[in-house]
């Protein structure tokens, strides 16, 4: 069965451009655009791999983590898109059990591959 | 009223408008502050703002370069790798403005921690090597194998770095040379002046401090030969002052320039 990717992300056009990319290389896709959509969408069936945008527009994206690990339904790797490459920022995803953080536009060759890497 | 009264009212008069004066003054002072502020934000805003479709730009673009919804041909690879590139450049300069506007109006928060200098210095060469070789230039260091660490924000330190030698390999013809050098000052030697130099065009005395301005470009007509932002020396400047360095220029027309800037080392681990 192909591995459930869960993009967490509010803006259209980057979700839509990752959908025909994973779709592309055979995961299956999902999307979710707000904290609440991606805490129901994460609950609903088991997700391998969630690439989560900070800055959601009803709250942190790490604020899926917490909620999700309180009802054990945590994806099996998690990793944090972020514009801006902060150490503090980055802290707080490690943190809140992000694998890693990657700096957006992450190339597309790097992103398969953390992908890859972390679902293995 | 008496002589006495006519003499005494006057200063007074003369102190009370000054004091209105001043609060005029301290009232304007106040309005520009809250528009530069409002300036800054909206700067913020609307280059994040930005970075957003062009990073789906970007993803598409690759998406179809690398084949990955069919094969192209070399002809349409090309032309989508240039799309690719441009995105890309787009991107670079919006960071820069993001930086620019994050180091002025102190949203900047050092993460200081000891790091060895040199070894940053040899990453930065390596990185901008492939720039550098485009013109035949070389990027050589000439000496720091036994500083004491240094005491900064290392990610901070790299991007004053990236700038100063990215702005020598600009303003620096074909078959250059540009040049990276320590030395150290200050009462206990507790200084290190980092040097970039390079045999470019040079800058005339005039400019020496224009230079470092926001936005500005000794050449700043559109016809320049070379286009950017015009932040990379404000964002030193600001990144430096931030570790209460400073940063200078040393430079002659026709010659080349010399930029130094000071950071502060730790001599306890001398």
């Amino acid at each position: 069965m192909p591995a459930r990717i869960l993009i967490v992300e509010d803006s259209p056009l980057v979700t839509d451009a990752f959908r025909v990319l994973f779709t592309a290389v055979g995961y299956e896709v999902d999307s979710a655009a707000t904290v609440a959509e991606a805490i129901e969408q994460a609950t609903s069936a088991p997700v391998d791999m969630m690439l989560l945008d900070l800055s959601l527009p009803d709250g942190n994206g790490l604020e899926i983590l917490k909620v999700l690990r309180k009802r054990g339904s945590l994806p099996r790797s998690t990793l944090a898109m972020t514009g801006h490459n902060d150490l503090a920022s980055r802290r707080s995803c490690l943190e809140a059990g992000c694998a890693d953080v990657l700096l957006k536009p992450v190339p597309i060759a790097e992103l398969l591959r953390q992908i890859e890497h972390h679902l293995a | 009223m008496s002589m006495s009264d006519r003499v005494g009212s006057a200063p007074k008069k003369r102190h009370k408008a000054l004091e209105a004066q001043a609060e005029e003054a301290q009232r304007t002072i106040d309005e520009l502050r809250a528009r530069d502020a409002l300036k800054t934000q909206f700067l913020s805003n609307v280059s994040h703002d930005l970075r957003t479709p062009l990073a789906a730009i970007i993803t598409h673009a690759e998406i179809l370069r690398d084949g990955m919804l069919g094969e192209l041909n070399q002809k349409q690879r090309d032309s989508v790798a240039g799309i690719v590139n441009g995105g890309q450049q787009l991107i670079d300069m919006i960071d820069e403005i993001l930086t620019y506007v994050r180091s002025a109006s102190d949203q900047v928060i050092l993460a200081r921690s000891d790091f060895n200098i040199t070894e940053l210095v040899d990453q930065v060469r390596s990185l901008n090597q492939p720039l550098a070789a485009k013109k035949h230039l070389t990027i050589e260091r000439l000496n720091g194998d036994d500083l004491p660490p240094v005491y900064a924000d290392r990610d901070k330190v790299k991007h004053v770095l990236g700038n100063l030698i990215g702005n020598a390999i600009k303003f620096t013809s074909d078959g250059g040379r540009i040049w990276i050098g320590f030395s150290r000052r200050g009462r206990e030697r507790e200084q290190l002046v980092v040097e970039v130099g390079d045999t470019g065009r040079g800058i005339a005395r005039d400019h020496y401090e224009l230079v470092f301005r926001e936005f500005a470009q000794v050449d700043a007509s559109p016809s320049r030969p070379h286009h950017g932002t015009g932040l990379g020396l404000a964002i030193a400047r600001n990144l430096v002052e931030l570790h209460s360095g400073t940063i200078w220029v040393e430079s002659e027309l026709g010659k080349g320039s010399r930029f130094f800037f000071t950071l502060p080392l730790n001599p306890a681990r001398d």
